[in-house]
């Protein structure tokens, strides 16, 4: 084979940048810091440096609190390579503010439309994509399943059952559902649920993004459903004073048996004890019939700075964490579902049931009311959804008021 | 004598007295007992609400451990040194001068300086908030060891001040005039004569400073975060994870926190009295 001077440059060029490339960085910064995704992290960047070895990773590990200020500081003054956020709304603020790169070349040339096809919809904005997606987890109704077998209650599928299951409860002394909304975002997990099977997955996004008023009626019906069961006495006294974490001794001790919660919420559970027979997961029964059933399935996701330097390295770490291998491993780690479809679920009675049921969602997937929603307006909506769970009458006046803050924010 | 020994009280008395100091003492430390009980819990226990009974496994070793072995703990313990130490240095050297030269020097504006180092100590600290941020941040020092220290010793300046004029006030003048008739010059009369009285008070103010800024907790939030500055008080928070608030690791957390100045009370104990009541009688 011939070959003229120019092609013997330009081959020459080629080994030259090849070895510039040896020198090449790649820094990522992430707030994985609890013991099972820092693990997570570690094997996946030991499992990226090992198929790349040209490729130095410098890896910042922010604590989970620190890193919602940092993020907003790094991404201005002093950009990583990679970063992790979430999904949906969460994300908003950073690609409004130019600060995400859109990747939907590399979505198209990784087949991830169809690998990753079930959180598309959750990673777009504005027609582009803005990130890889790598793990999320279901909502849902955890129970004991010890106690409604001894009171003869089967798992309730639909709203009349689950009122029944738990009157049932109550006359046994027990309270039927245990919530700690000290920190507001427990009772957005239930109102999020009520509305979503009350009204179904797009009027709730609506709703979400500030389209439709709080005083409609389809709402009002939400809130009725939901006073229904609050009157009836179904949730824990004093669930104000209580954190999320408080709310689980009852629990784990008997005196409640249901908890609308994430499946993190297993976890601890089974360290206090209570094992897998005792145990049980359901899917939150239906209301109206006939809406698609959709569920809240909150996403963990990886980014590309606008002000990277090293680009094409942060895309080959989105391709890798993309990968269904990949995902695999680190999800059996985190304990959480892998979102690529040719994943596998690890060996867990809860994942596998949450993975059956997200695989079956046809009303869409969810986020979580403070992820879907823009932050100013979900703590206020938080803040009603709590006083409304202590204060059932005021309804009005709570709807009148997230009204009166939906025209102030979203204009 | 005040106040009288109970073995002079009557018979009743000092049975009540037995009965109520153990008592009294029990509920005095119970919030510090439940804080060492919780640090020895399996996080498990806490999950299932047991907050003051028997932990069901005694997790000493291991908790004691994780957050070492797990948390950037000791990383904060290493900031909080950084911060204490360089402010003790700081405080006392200038306070020793500062109180010097207000206490020997009879000068015009000797009385106004001397307040307006006490009055510093009348402001809240908290209405400094935002200035004092603001000018770390254009000092560059914002976020830095160096920068918590170098506020710490200016604010504490003030009370060290104080402190050490009001001694050095009380040391008999005669050494210095003596000293200055002999021709010594002022700053030997300074390092030689009357540094070595000063020994006491140093070490009274050394301990009660090194107390006060390693407890410190407003400024340590305020002008620092992340790992690589901030002090162990504002440290133990991080100990938290995403989820879960862990309650043991986090008792287990202050407990280590609370040992150097617990410490250092208990080893300086004589000092630490004296630095209260220094200055108190002359």
């Amino acid at each position: 084979m011939k070959m003229n001077i120019k092609q013997l440059f330009a081959a020459l060029a080629l080994v030259a940048f090849g070895g510039t490339v040896s020198a090449s960085e790649l820094i990522i910064n992430t707030d994985t810091s609890d013991p099972a995704p820092k693990k997570a992290f570690e094997d996946l960047i030991e499992g990226f440096k090992a198929e790349n070895p040209d490729i130095e990773v410098t890896w910042n590990l922010f604590d989970h609190e620190g890193y919602k200020t940092s993020i907003r500081n790094f991404l201005t003054a002093d950009a990583p390579d990679v970063a992790n956020w979430y999904a949906g709304n969460r994300m908003l603020p950073y690609v409004n503010a130019g600060l995400f790169e859109p990747i939907n070349d590399l979505w198209e040339s990784e087949g991830l439309t169809e690998s990753l096809k079930s959180a598309q919809s959750s990673m777009t904005i504005d027609g582009q994509i803005w990130g890889v997606p790598y793990t999320y987890y279901q909502w849902g109704v955890y129970y004991r399943k010890d106690i409604f077998e001894d009171l003869g209650i089967a798992v309730p599928t639909n709203w009349d059952e689950f009122q029944q299951a738990g009157a049932t409860l109550i006359e046994n002394g027990v309270t039927p559902i245990t919530i700690g909304t000290k920190y507001l975002w427990t009772a957005a997990g239930v109102f999020d649920y009520i509305n979503l099977r009350t009204n179904g997955y797009d009027f709730h996004m609506s709703l979400a993004l500030g389209e439709i008023p709080w005083t409609d009626d389809r709402v009002r019906a939400t809130m009725n459903n939901w006073k229904d069961i609050v009157e009836a006495g179904f949730f824990l006294e004093n669930h104000a004073a209580y954190t999320w974490q408080e709310a689980l001794a009852p629990m784990v001790n008997g005196e409640a048996a249901m908890y609308v919660m994430g499946n993190f919420s297993v976890a601890p559970l089974r360290e206090a004890g209570l094992t897998d027979d005792q145990l049980g997961f359901f899917q939150f029964p239906t209301i109206t019939p006939g809406v698609p059933v959709a569920e809240e399935a909150p996403t963990d996701t990886v980014h590309i700075p606008a002000n990277a330097k090293n680009k094409e390295n942060a895309r080959k770490f989105l391709a890798y964490i993309a990968r269904a291998d990949v995902q695999t491993q680190i999800n059996a780690t985190l304990g959480q579902l892998p979102i690529n479809s040719g994943s596998e679920v690890a060996d867990d009675k809860f994942l596998k049931a949450g993975f059956e049921m997200l695989s079956g969602a046809e009303g869409g997937i969810a986020q979580f009311f403070d992820r879907d929603a823009p932050a100013e307006f979900a703590a206020e909506a938080m803040q009603g959804f709590q006083e409304f769970m202590v204060k059932p009458d005021r309804l009005d006046d709570i709807l009148e008021r997230l009204e009166k803050a939906r025209q102030r924010i979203y204009q | 004598m005040f106040p009288a020994p109970i073995e002079r009280r009557a018979l009743p008395l000092q049975w009540i007295y037995k009965v109520a100091l153990p008592i009294a003492l029990l509920l005095w430390l119970l919030p510090l007992i439940a804080v060492f009980l919780t640090s020895i819990r399996s996080a498990g226990d806490i999950t299932a609400g047991n907050y003051w009974g028997w932990p069901t496994s005694i997790n000493l070793i291991a908790n004691y451990t994780s957050i070492f072995e797990n948390t950037p703990l000791g990383k904060y313990l290493f900031n909080s040194f950084r911060v204490a130490i360089p402010t003790v240095i700081g405080a006392v050297a200038m306070s020793c001068m500062t109180g010097f030269a207000l206490a020997v020097y009879q000068f015009r504006s000797n009385l106004l300086i001397f307040f307006m180092f006490i009055a510093g100590n009348f402001v809240p600290f908290q209405i400094l908030m935002v200035p004092v941020r603001d000018l770390t941040l254009q000092l560059g020092v914002y976020n830095t060891a160096t920068g918590l220290a170098m506020f710490h010793i200016a604010f504490q300046t003030g009370f060290c001040t104080l402190f050490m004029r009001n001694f050095i006030r009380a040391l008999p003048r005669e050494l210095i005039e003596a000293a200055r008739v002999e021709g010594v010059s002022e700053i030997r009369i300074f390092w030689f004569v009357v540094l070595p009285l000063m020994k006491p008070a140093i070490a009274a103010l050394s301990v009660l400073i090194f107390t006060f800024i390693w407890n410190d907790y407003f400024w340590a939030t305020v002008l620092t975060q992340g790992v690589d500055s901030q002090p162990i008080t504002a440290g133990l928070y991080s100990l938290n994870g995403q989820w879960i608030a862990a309650w043991h690791l986090v008792s287990a957390g202050s407990i280590v926190a609370a040992i150097p100045p617990v410490a250092m009370f208990f080893l300086m104990q004589k000092h630490f009295i004296a630095g209260l009541t220094l200055g108190a009688v002359k």
